[in-house]
C-alpha cells in the first residue's frame, strides 16, 4: 500500500508564488468552464461579463477597488499578526467595531466640516478596532490564552452590540420602529476618486505601504519576523515576546477597524449589522494567498474583489447563484492549492514507512 | 449572508492550513527580504498599467439605454432577492409571483438571489440589470435595500423601482409594496388554538420589527378569540433564513410546553422539528404542508403574482404612479392556505366567515378593545388603529410571552 505525503521542496522555484497564483486561476477557470457548459451557459460570455464588470470598465474597476479596500485591510490585519505566527480571526468583529466607532463620531459631529468629520471618523474607527483587539491581546500576552478563540468569539459580541444599539439608543426616529440607524450626514461621505471608486482606495494603499516598510525595514518589523519564526530564539536575543504580541495584535485590530470606518464612510448609507459582510474571514484567505507579506496584499485583494464583483455580476446574466458561488470558490481554492504545491511536492510512500522528512501533511495539519 | 459567511469561513480555515505550509516554505527562503523589495515594484507597475487600461475603456462604460415604450411585453423586470428561490419561503413566494407575472404579461423577467443588505452588492446588481440587460423595472424584496433603491431611483429616472416591505417613496419612480399579512395571521391563530390541547402556542420569530410584531399580535388575538386563555411564547432567532437556528428555536418552544408552533421565518425547519416532536405547525409564506404533512395546520401565505402583473402592466403603459401599496385579503396578495382536516368544523366555519368580513371591511383583526402585554388598554373599544400605528407597532398584546424589544 502506498499513500501520498507532502514533502517540502528543496528549493523554492523562482517567481513561484506569482506563477502558482496564475496557474491556479487558469485551472480553476477551466474547471469552471466545464461547470458552466454543464449548466447550459456559454463560458466565453460568462467570463467576458466577469471581466468587463470587474476590470474592463471604469465603473467595474471602481467596484473592484472599493471591494478590495476592506478585503485588503482585513488581509493586512491578519497578515501582520501572521508575521508573528498569531491568528487574528476577529477582523470581522474589529471591522464592525471600527464602523461603530466611526458611526458614533458621525452622530456627534453632524455639524462639523466634511474633512474634519471624515478624519475623525477614520481615527475613531481605528481606535475602536484597536479596543476590540485589546482583550485578546492582553489575554494572549499576559496569560497565553489562545487568540484564535478569543478573537473569533468577539465577532459575535460585535454583531450583538450593533444590534443592541440599532434596537435601542441608535434607532432612527423616522424609521417607523424598524431597527435601523439614521442615515449618515452628507458630510460624512468619503469623496470619490474615479468612476465609483472612493478615496478609501488611496488610504488603504498608504496604510499597506507603511506597514510593508515597517515590517520589512524597521527594527520593530525585524524583531517581529524573528519572533514569528522562532519564539525561543527571539526571547534569547532579548526581544520581549509579550510586548510584541500585545502591540502586533493591537495594530492588527486597528487596521481592521480602519477598514470598517472606510467601509462606512465610503460605501454605506448607515451602519448595519451586515457591514462587515464576511470581509474579516475573507481577509484570512487574502493574507494566506499573500503569504502574510504586506506588499503582496493589494494584488491579492484586487483579484479577490474582482472575483466577488464578477461572481455577483454574472448572476444578472442568468447564471444561478450556486454556480457563481462554486466558480468563486474554485478560483480561490485553485490559487491556494497551487500555492501549496509550489512549496511542496507529493511523494508516494509505503504505509509502513515513517514520514521521510518529518514535515509531511500530518505535521502541517497540526499547525 | 450566513451562507456566504460559512463559505468564507470554510475557505478561511483551508487558507490557514495552506498558510501553515506556505510560511514554512517562506522561512527556508533566506533571501526573502530582497525578493520582497523587487516584487513590490513589479506590483506597482502592474497597478499603473491597470490604471491606463481603465482610462482607455472609459468610452465603453457609456450606457446604450433607450427608453422602453411599447406595452407590458416590452418591460424588462429585474428582481433582486435576499435569499434563494429554493427556500420554499419568502423568496420562493416572490419568485412564484415573478413567474406568474411573466406568464401573464409576456414581459422579460430576470432575477438575482442571495444579495446581502447594507453592502454595494445591491446597487451593483441593479446597475448591471439596468445598464447591461436594459431593465426598466427593478423590484427589491428586502427591507434593507431601501436606501439603495432611493438613491438609484434618483440616478435612473427612467427606471421604476418598487420596494417590498419598506416605507419610502418618491413622486415619480420609486414606490413601495407590502401586504396586510396580519389578516391571514389572525385567522391562522384561530386555527392554531383550535388544534392545541394545552393552549400554549409557540412562535419562532426573526427580528423585533413592526411587521413581525404585528403578525405575532394578530396571531395571538386570533388564538384568544377561539381560546381566551391561549398564550403565545415568542422565541427570537435574529435571522430570516437559517434552518438550524430556526429548528433549535422551535425545539426550545416545544420543550417549554408549546404544542403548536407558528413562525415568521423563511425556511421549513420549524415544521420539520414540529413533525418529529409530534406537535403542530403553522407555516408561513407558502403552503408548506408537503414538508410536515402531519404537523401542518395552515399558513398565512403570499401571492405576489397579481401585484407584479399589475406593476409590469403599469410600467408598460406608462401609468405607473409610486406610492404605498398595502394590499390585504381583499386584493389577494395575502391569503390563508387550506386548513388541516382536524380543525373543528365550527372553527373552520368561523374562519371562513371572518375572512369574508375582512374582505368586505366589516371586521378588522385589531378592532378594540386590545390590551397590551401588561394589561393596559392600547386600542379602545370600538376603535380600529390607522395604518400609521399598525406600521409602527412596537408592543405585544395580552397573551404574548416574550419581549417586543427582542
Amino acid at each position: 500500500m502506498k499513500r501520498p505525503v507532502l514533502v517540502r521542496r528543496d528549493r523554492v522555484l523562482p517567481g513561484s508564488q506569482a506563477f502558482a497564483f496564475v496557474a491556479g486561476l487558469v485551472v480553476a477557470l477551466l474547471f469552471g468552464a466545464i461547470l458552466l457548459i454543464a449548466s447550459g451557459h456559454d463560458p466565453i460570455e460568462v467570463y467576458g461579463r466577469m471581466w468587463s464588470s470587474s476590470f474592463g470598465s471604469t465603473n467595474g474597476l471602481g467596484r473592484t477597488f472599493n471591494r478590495a479596500v476592506p478585503l485588503a485591510l482585513a488581509g493586512l490585519a491578519v497578515a501582520i499578526a501572521g508575521t508573528m505566527g498569531l491568528w487574528n480571526i476577529g477582523a470581522e468583529g474589529q471591522i464592525l467595531a471600527g464602523a461603530l466607532g466611526a458611526a458614533w463620531v458621525a452622530r456627534i459631529g453632524e455639524t462639523w466640516s466634511s474633512p474634519a468629520l471624515i478624519t475623525a471618523m477614520l481615527v475613531a474607527g481605528t481606535i475602536a478596532g484597536l479596543v476590540w483587539a485589546l482583550g485578546p491581546a492582553l489575554a494572549k500576552a499576559g496569560l497565553g490564552v489562545n487568540e484564535i478563540i478569543t478573537t473569533l468569539m468577539l465577532n459575535e459580541v460585535a454583531v450583538r452590540v450593533v444590534r443592541y444599539l440599532l434596537n435601542g439608543a441608535w434607532k432612527d426616529p423616522a424609521s417607523l420602529n424598524f431597527p435601523v440607524a439614521p442615515k449618515l450626514p452628507e458630510a460624512a461621505r468619503l469623496p470619490g476618486l474615479f468612476g465609483r471608486a472612493h478615496l478609501g482606495v488611496v488610504i488603504a494603499l498608504v496604510v499597506i505601504a507603511l506597514v510593508a516598510v515597517v515590517v520589512n525595514r524597521s527594527a520593530w518589523g525585524y524583531e517581529l519576523r524573528i519572533a514569528g519564526s522562532s519564539g525561543p530564539a527571539a526571547a534569547y536575543a532579548g526581544i520581549s515576546l509579550k510586548r510584541k504580541i500585545l502591540t502586533v495584535l493591537l495594530v492588527s485590530g486597528a487596521i481592521a477597524g480602519l477598514g470598517g470606518a472606510i467601509e462606512l464612510t465610503g460605501n454605506a448609507e448607515r451602519i448595519t449589522e451586515g457591514i462587515s459582510n464576511g470581509y474579516g474571514f475573507a481577509g484570512i484567505i487574502v493574507a494566506a494567498l499573500a503569504l502574510m507579506r504586506p506588499w503582496a496584499i493589494p494584488a491579492v485583494a484586487v483579484v479577490f474583489g474582482a472575483v466577488q464583483v464578477g461572481g455577483s455580476s454574472i448572476q444578472t446574466l442568468g447564471v444561478p447563484a450556486s454556480v457563481a458561488d462554486i466558480l468563486q470558490a474554485l478560483i480561490l481554492a485553485g490559487a491556494l492549492i497551487a500555492g501549496v504545491l509550489m512549496a511542496y511536492r507529493v511523494r508516494w510512500v509505503s504505509t509502513r514507512a515513517q514520514d521521510p522528512s518529518g514535515d509531511g501533511l500530518e505535521a502541517v495539519a497540526g499547525v | 449572508m450566513t451562507k456566504l459567511r460559512r463559505l468564507l469561513l470554510l475557505l478561511a480555515v483551508f487558507a490557514m492550513i495552506a498558510a501553515g505550509c506556505g510560511s514554512d516554505g517562506g522561512d527556508s527562503d533566506s533571501a526573502s527580504t530582497d525578493d520582497g523589495a523587487t516584487d513590490e515594484s513589479a506590483e506597482d507597475d502592474a497597478m499603473a498599467e491597470d490604471d491606463d487600461a481603465m482610462a482607455e475603456d472609459d468610452a465603453m462604460a457609456e450606457d446604450d439605454g433607450e427608453g422602453h415604450s411599447g406595452g407590458a411585453a416590452d418591460v424588462i423586470a429585474a428582481f433582486i432577492y435576499i435569499g434563494p428561490p429554493g427556500d420554499a419561503g419568502w423568496t420562493f413566494a416572490h419568485d412564484e409571483g415573478r413567474k406568474a407575472a411573466e406568464a401573464a404579461t409576456g414581459a422579460t423577467t430576470l432575477f438575482i438571489e442571495n444579495v446581502p443588505e447594507g453592502t454595494e452588492d445591491f446597487a451593483n446588481a441593479a446597475r448591471d440589470f439596468i445598464e447591461n440587460e436594459g431593465a426598466n423595472l427593478i423590484v427589491g424584496t428586502s427591507f434593507g435595500y431601501m436606501d439603495d433603491m432611493e438613491t438609484l431611483a434618483g440616478e435612473y429616472p427612467d427606471v421604476v423601482f418598487e420596494h417590498i416591505s419598506g416605507f419610502k417613496s418618491n413622486d415619480s419612480n420609486f414606490g413601495n409594496t407590502f401586504g396586510r399579512m396580519y389578516e391571514p395571521r389572525y385567522l391562522s391563530g384561530m386555527a392554531a388554538a383550535s388544534v392545541s390541547e394545552t393552549g400554549q402556542l409557540g412562535y419562532v420569530a426573526a427580528f423585533p420589527i413592526p411587521e413581525v410584531i404585528r403578525g405575532i399580535n394578530a396571531f395571538t388575538l386570533g388564538a384568544r378569540a377561539v381560546n381566551p386563555d391561549a398564550t403565545v411564547e415568542v422565541n427570537w432567532t435574529a435571522t430570516w433564513f437559517d434552518p438550524p437556528v430556526e429548528g433549535n428555536s422551535a425545539q426550545a418552544l416545544i420543550d417549554a410546553g408549546a404544542d403548536v408552533i407558528a413562525m415568521h421565518q423563511d425556511s421549513t425547519a420549524a415544521g420539520e422539528v414540529a413533525e418529529a416532536a409530534g406537535v403542530r405547525w403553522v407555516s408561513y409564506n407558502s403552503d408548506m404542508s408537503a414538508f410536515a404533512p402531519e404537523a401542518f395546520v395552515t399558513a398565512p401565505v403570499w401571492d405576489w403574482g397579481p401585484r407584479y402583473t399589475a406593476l409590469i402592466e403599469a410600467v408598460g403603459d406608462g401609468s405607473y404612479t409610486p406610492g404605498g401599496y398595502w394590499g390585504g385579503l381583499s386584493d389577494g396578495v395575502v391569503d390563508l392556505a387550506p386548513l388541516a382536516d382536524d380543525v373543528p368544523a365550527d372553527v373552520a366555519g368561523q374562519i371562513d366567515d371572518l375572512k369574508g368580513q375582512i374582505v368586505d371591511g366589516s371586521f378588522h383583526p385589531f378592532a378594540g378593545p386590545v390590551n397590551d402585554q401588561d394589561g393596559n388598554e392600547v386600542i379602545a373599544d370600538g376603535e380600529t388603529p390607522d395604518d400609521g400605528s399598525l406600521l409602527g407597532m412596537d408592543y405585544f398584546v395580552e397573551g404574548v410571552i416574550g419581549s417586543a424589544a427582542g
